[in-house]
């Protein structure tokens, strides 16, 4: 038993006597202050002396009056890219150091305009794009305005389209960046690499050991683990709302709606179409339209006019065909009408291939085995399909939709890889928000059943009702698997008793005294549970057998996720208030058990303790009441399970059973459980609870056999 | 006069303390923590007054190009499944031909071969095998150059070398694939190459070493961290603030993994820390066996079996140079967090680690996957039990369709069942169980398997749900093939002459509900160790417990019969086939090796009569209980995988003192 300890610490006198000799002292002392006094006062009321560096930036400026940069032609460029980067050979991780709560802090280089020795500029400022990329940037939690402190850079210099820029100055630029050392921790984002001829998979410009995010490459020029694989923004998502179509069947099986494609790939797509009919559509741009119509958001099939991107929407599959770059805006488009991408473009690396499961939401199909594809898609089933249509859909929304969700994106990629103990697991990144609000992971879900000498923690509640709670002590003392027993004291007012006066039972017996009275003590996790299994008992529970209490305790074994209870109770959906209803008569369903006598596992202490939602914690502390409804919803809904009520139905010391004072007390009872359903079902946001038909017996429970030989005889004995 | 001069002196003292604290520190304070962007007074980005203005970074009618196709081939040593691979050998799925054990081979050697001829992906053609697989780990001294006869640059070959072999790399393999343990991080050609685990010597052939997780929650008082040290030692660390570390090797000095000395086995801590080395590799599943969470510091090899399994969810790969931070992160890694991991990490082991064998075949389940239009397995299917290798992806694709996610997908289980009749030899027609059965409101279907030297009768009871009679080949394992007649998740699996009332049917199919996954039956047998004959038994007496039910009257999920029929070896099936009580035997073993749990028992109401008397006349389960059958089963299952319950689940109220009219299931309240 634990004996309290009391402190009662006397502080030492807080001014001491001052002497004349101490004079000089204090009143130096006293000028020190002063003086600091007036120099933080000016310091202060100086005119934005701390500020003044960023005052820029409140004030709104033009693109065309940023500072000008004079490149000298002889200025160094960097090595081109190595090929053998990996963040553990070319990344400084201490610079990420110490960035608090496992977030990497990025800077972003201030804009300039680059000039050559002739004043002709290197690149266009800046295009929409990157502005929006800066912004999404400056505005996430990622930003910081500190260069010191910052564990990414980004600059200013747009290199999103390599056909803006002049290769060699760009790279002269990036050069010269305050912080470039080599392109360390350097961050460039680029959607269009290459030029004519050959149009190179990842950006030309040299840039050592800079990370590139970048839209279109192959597995030649992807450092995996090292650059990320973004998407080609495609501008019409900003432009064009489609609205979510529910999957389904389409009008059209495959359809192809890409302007540019190579001549080879547009035989053999025309070759789909004849031999399938109908049920193919490829088109190409449109030859005779008049003027003034946009052709961008127009395809033609022979003489007949299509809307795009609408016509998307109207195709189960859509091919997305390389062109001359690997990566195509086509996609973007394609995933936002819910049309399945068929991806024909060998070695391309898909955007944020690193994190998304891309089979969940497109088929890649080989450059040579194009002439398959129908056979192919037609052997994936229905319902596939649909799943994908979904996935394509939502990919879109979550990681295509922005420039900022692409920037966004990127960065925690990066993140994930700096501190990968924090990071974002596969279904966050992958599950539609519709499948991560249905589903559950059981924090218990290993099948596993623990051994049967570990035993249980009885945690027996009491306030002062000592001679009914030395009653169950003893009771359940006599419980073979019984290994440690905790009385929660829960009454401050009154000590307990004497160490003298407890019952001598074989196991460790525990007090604890709460600082308060709640019911919440209940359910602590306290460090003297040693075992998996906690039975929590009331201290008027005495009409439990030792066999029932052991019984109970092997079918927790069994189903150690769930509570294992023994008065079940239910909870009804009332018709007519509209509303849930706690019910306690005999009725063939249970969906709740009561904590009076209960086990389960002591992770769920942890979850009661810390991680109940809203405010229910402090609800039940409050009313006093429902602590056991509480749980039932915590369990039901981390778990996903439904209770197991043990033994039959016996007549137990509960407030519903005793009814002091005839109905009234019990009527109104029930009604605060009624209250407690409703309260906690808003707060959840759901009904976890899960309603069974069944209860756990031991296996020759009634049947006929010599009780004798029977494992657990003395069960449901009134 | 004093006193007060004192007082007011010390009050203008704490006066200009306070405007002091007030004024100067809170300015130093905003410059101290890093000011968070706010709206308009944002000292990030600008906002440009001419943004809108700004160019898009495409414009419009930018011609897209219209390059040639781009030359086809392998470049640079590197290999894709595309570039290095015939797949046009390759139509009819992943077929293997294995290079027979030739020479001087091991006894292991064998075995890893003799393990693969279970496999539904072996074929005896090598000229029209899509994988050719050559076992490369223990060659003759100086057979660096494997050269057999069909090797053609490696094309389509499959070097597996479950050790580590002095020669030669990857890189001077060709085209061939190569699933080695431990692989180099910078050679490994990622959905090319396999990464496999680095086994001990005596890692077993099949079953499988079990984990040694008891329990899902670390014991408390255990240590946090163990710290892998040199010479195979473990060392637990008792100030986690400074461990200690005593690893500064580097990949470019890593000597490469040697063969496995069976060190020290890890303590009991909830975390293993590890170094990168490739030497160090085997602690990876030392760690993964003995529950303790592995935490890799930037290792120079790549993770097994990394292209499908989510490695976040249970270890934790951390930068070596942030050893500080790491150690710091693992002291405030929440309970939920560290509960997941220690579970992960042990299914992981137990689902494809355990046993030479299950390497193996997860090899060629990731192969497979690689072939466009095969059935692949979803992340999911990897990555939450019972793992890819019991969740066959020939059944379906979607997950929804196996018994073992539906709390993943926030799904349940339909409310129909079909229920599959076998008729054995007297060819009876069981009039009052197809009445019965049909009489529940929750039959989709009755399906009767006539399996009766007798003609099929040409009549059959009026029933309210479609009865379908299919013709059986007489062999027990008939009743478990997967018949395409079969229209719902759940299967009531009956015999002819089983005595059921509606009440127990529609009961049990509640029940089966809520346990999807498991077999739920009305008669039980149980297994025990039987120590004077020093092998397993089986009785049908009435037991305390139970371990298997009975197939002449059970629910379970229809998946289990493409399980049973697909999984399993020629040889178990044919043992089966042989004995006839084995099959109920095999089936329970199945599902139990899927589950790790038992079965489910529900009440029956004419328990007196006993499981033997429930199953007069000739039928098989009338035979009695046959020892050599659970040994053999036992055998070619590498373990006992058979768990005992000792519990039923009646109705709530079942027996209850309180007016039938209460009751829902009454008949089964009948004594």
């Amino acid at each position: 038993m634990c004996a309290s300890v009391k402190y009662n610490i006397r502080g030492p006198a807080l001014i001491p006597r001052m002497k004349t000799k101490h004079r000089i002292y204090y009143i130096t002392l006293f000028s020190i202050v002063l003086l600091g006094l007036i120099a933080t006062g000016m310091f202060q009321f100086w005119p934005h002396s701390i500020e003044s560096s960023n005052d820029w930036s409140v004030e709104k400026r033009s693109v065309r009056d940023v500072p000008v940069v004079r490149l000298p032609a002889d200025s160094p460029i960097p090595e081109r890219g190595d090929l053998s980067c990996r963040m553990h050979t070319c990344f400084d991780v201490y610079r990420c150091g110490f960035n608090p709560k496992n977030k990497i802090k990025v800077y972003i280089y201030s804009l300039k305009k680059y000039v050559d020795d002739l004043g002709v500029p290197v690149s266009s400022t800046i295009s929409r794009e990157y502005n929006e990329l800066l912004t999404a940037i400056s505005d996430s939690d990622y930003y910081t305005d500190d260069i010191s402190r910052a564990c990414l850079f980004v600059p200013s210099i747009d290199v999103l389209n390599q056909n803006t820029l002049r290769i060699k100055e760009t790279a002269q630029a990036l050069a010269q960046l305050s912080r470039w050392d080599r392109g360390t921790n350097h961050l460039l984002f680029n959607m269009l690499p290459g030029g004519p001829p050959d149009y190179n998979t990842a950006l030309d410009v040299p840039r050592d050991r800079a990370l590139l995010a970048g839209g279109g490459f192959s597995t030649w020029t992807y450092r995996q683990g090292y650059d990320v694989s973004i998407p080609v923004y495609s501008p019409l998502s900003a432009e064009v709302a489609l609205p979510e179509k529910g999957p389904g069947p389409r009008r059209y099986f495959l359809l192809s709606s890409q302007m540019a494609v190579h001549p080879e790939y547009r035989e053999e797509l025309d070759a789909l179409q004849a031999k399938h009919g109908e049920s193919v559509l490829v088109l190409d741009k449109c030859t005779n339209l008049s003027e003034g119509i946009l052709s961008v958001r127009k395809r033609c099939h022979k003489h007949q006019v299509f809307d795009f991107p609408q016509v998307l929407q109207e195709a189960t599959f859509c091919v997305v065909l390389r062109g001359a770059r690997l990566g195509q805006a086509v996609l973007s488009d394609v995933l936002q009408a819910g049309c399945v991408p068929v991806v024909i473009a060998d070695s391309y690396i898909l955007p944020f291939s690193e994190v998304l499961d891309w089979k969940r939401a497109s088929v890649v199909v080989p450059e040579e085995k194009m002439s398959d594809m129908y056979s192919i898609l037609q052997s994936i089933p229905q319902r596939q399909i649909e799943e994908m249509q979904r996935q394509a859909r939502w990919f879109w929304e979550a990681y295509f939709q922005s420039i900022k969700a692409i920037a966004l994106a990127t960065l925690q990629i990066i993140n994930d890889r700096i501190y990968p103990y924090a990071a974002i697991s596969y279904e966050e990144w992958n599950d539609p928000p519709a499948v991560k609000w249905g589903s559950v992971s059981n924090p218990l879900f290993l099948p596993l059943i623990p051994p049967q000498s570990q035993g249980f923690t009885a945690i027996v509640l009491t306030y002062d009702r000592v001679e009914s709670l030395f009653r169950v002590i003893t009771e359940v003392s006599k419980v073979p698997s019984l290994s440690k027993l905790l009385v929660v004291w829960n009454n401050q007012n009154k000590n307990p008793p004497e160490d003298s006066l407890w019952p001598k039972i074989r196991v460790p017996l525990k007090v604890v005294r709460t600082a308060e009275n709640k019911l919440s003590n209940r359910f602590f996790p306290y460090d003297e549970i040693e075992t998996e299994a906690v039975l929590a008992i009331d201290d008027d529970i005495i009409m439990l057998t030792s066999d029932e209490l052991q019984f109970g305790y092997e079918v927790w074994r069994e189903f150690p996720d769930r509570l294992v209870g023994y008065p079940g109770r239910l909870h009804l959906w009332d018709h007519e208030m509209n509303k849930w209803k706690y019910e306690s008569e005999w009725t063939n369903e249970v969906s709740m058990v009561l904590t009076g006598a209960a086990f389960y596992h002591k992770y769920f202490n942890y979850l009661y303790t810390y991680k109940m939602p809203g405010d229910i914690k402090n609800w039940v502390d409050a009313h006093m009441n429902c602590e056991d409804i509480a749980m039932n919803f915590l369990v039901a809904n981390a778990t996903g399970k439904a209770v197991i009520k043990v033994t039959p139905r016996k007549k137990f010391k509960c407030p519903e059973c005793t009814a002091i004072d005839g109905l009234s007390l019990d009527q109104t009872h029930m009604v605060e459980r009624s209250e407690c359903i409703n309260k906690f079902a808003s707060v959840f946001g759901t009904m976890p609870l899960k309603v069974v038909e069944h209860r756990a017996d031991p296996v020759l429970y009634k049947d006929d056999f010599p009780e004798k030989l029977k494992s657990f005889p003395n069960i449901g004995s009134l | 006069m004093q006193s007060l001069r004192r007082k007011s002196l010390w009050l203008a003292l704490s006066a200009s303390w306070l405007l002091l604290v007030l004024l100067g520190v809170f300015p130093l304070l905003r410059l101290a923590v890093p000011s968070r962007p706010q709206p308009g007074a944002s000292p990030g980005w600008p906002r440009w007054l001419d943004a809108a203005l700004l160019q898009s970074f495409s414009q419009p009618g930018e011609p897209a190009g219209d390059a040639p196709p781009r030359p086809q081939g392998p470049r640079r040593g590197s290999c894709t499944w595309d570039t290095c691979v015939d797949t046009s050998r390759c139509k009819d799925g992943l077929t293997v031909f294995a290079y027979p054990a030739a020479g001087l081979t091991s006894e292991r050697h064998r075995g890893v071969l003799a393990s693969l001829e279970g496999s539904r992906h072996l074929t005896s053609s090598p000229t029209e095998a899509c994988l050719l697989l050559l076992l490369g780990w223990d060659s003759p001294a100086g057979g660096c150059s494997p050269g057999p006869p069909l090797w053609n640059a490696g094309r389509n070959h499959l070097v597996l070398r479950l050790h580590p072999a002095p020669c030669p790399r990857a890189s001077q393999l060709g085209q061939a694939m190569v699933a080695e343990a431990s692989p180099k991080v910078d050679t490994f050609r990622p959905r090319f190459d396999v990464a496999l685990p680095l086994l001990p010597e005596a890692h077993p052939l099949r079953g499988g070493a079990p984990g040694q997780l008891w329990q899902h929650s670390p014991q408390p008082g255990v240590a946090l961290l163990a710290l892998a040290e040199k010479m195979g030692r473990w060392r637990v660390v008792a100030d986690i603030r400074s461990p200690a570390w005593g690893w500064d090797g580097h990949c470019e000095q890593d000597p490469g993994p040697e063969p496995t000395h069976p060190g020290e086995r890890p303590p009991n801590a909830t975390f293993c820390l590890i170094p990168g080395l490739r030497t160090e590799a085997w602690r990876f599943l030392q760690a993964l066996q003995a529950g303790c969470i592995p935490v890799l510091l930037s290792p120079c090899w790549e993770l097994p079996f990394s292209e499908v399994i989510d490695w976040t969810k249970a270890a934790i790969v951390a930068d070596d140079r942030l050893l500080l931070q790491v150690l710091a992160a693992l002291q405030e890694m929440s309970p939920a967090r560290v509960l997941a991991l220690r579970q992960q990490s042990q299914f992981l082991w137990d689902a494809y680690f355990s046993s030479v064998e299950k390497v193996i075949r997860a090899t060629l389940e990731i192969i497979q996957g690689r072939i466009p239009g095969a059935p692949t397995h979803p992340s999911l299917l990897w990555n939450s039990p019972p793992g890819a290798l019991l969740a066959l992806p020939t059944f379906s694709l979607s997950p929804q369709d196996f018994p073992f996610y539906h709390l993943q997908l926030g799904s349940r289980p339909e409310g129909r069942f079909s229920a599959l009749i076998w008729v054995g030899t007297p060819g009876e027609v069981p009039l009052k169980l197809i009445q019965a059965v049909a009489g529940s409101q929750h039959c989709a279907q009755i399906l009767v398997l006539w399996s009766s030297d007798r003609p099929v009768p040409s009549r059959w009871p009026e029933t309210a749900v479609p009865l379908t009679v299919i013709e059986g080949h007489r062999k027990v394992s008939d009743r478990f093939f997967p018949y395409s007649a079969v229209s719902t998740e759940a299967i009531l699996s009956l015999q002819g002459h089983v005595g059921l009332s509606t009440s127990e049917v529609d009961f049990a199919f509640v029940v089966w509900q809520s346990f999807p996954e498991r077999m739920v039956g009305f008669l039980t047998w149980s297994h025990f160790w039987d120590e004077a004959r020093g092998g397993w038994g089986y009785t049908a007496e009435t037991a305390n417990e139970f371990s298997m039910v009975l197939s002449t009257a059970a629910f379970y999920h229809r998946y289990y019969h493409t399980l049973f029929t697909h999984s399993l070896p020629k040889a178990m099936k044919t043992l089966a086939d042989a004995a006839p009580t084995c099959v109920d035997v095999l089936m329970n073993f199945l599902v139990a090796a899927a589950t790790k749990l038992p079965p489910i028992k529900v009440p029956y109401s004419k328990p007196h009569l006993g499981a033997a008397a429930l199953a007069p006349g000739p039928g098989p389960e009338s035979q009695p209980p046959d020892p050599d059958c659970i040994n053999q089963m036992a055998a070619e299952f590498g373990h006992m995988p058979l768990v005992s319950s000792r519990v039923r689940l009646d109705p709530v109220l079942f027996k209850d003192p309180v007016s039938v009219q209460r009751k829902k299931y009454r008949s089964l309240e009948k004594p």
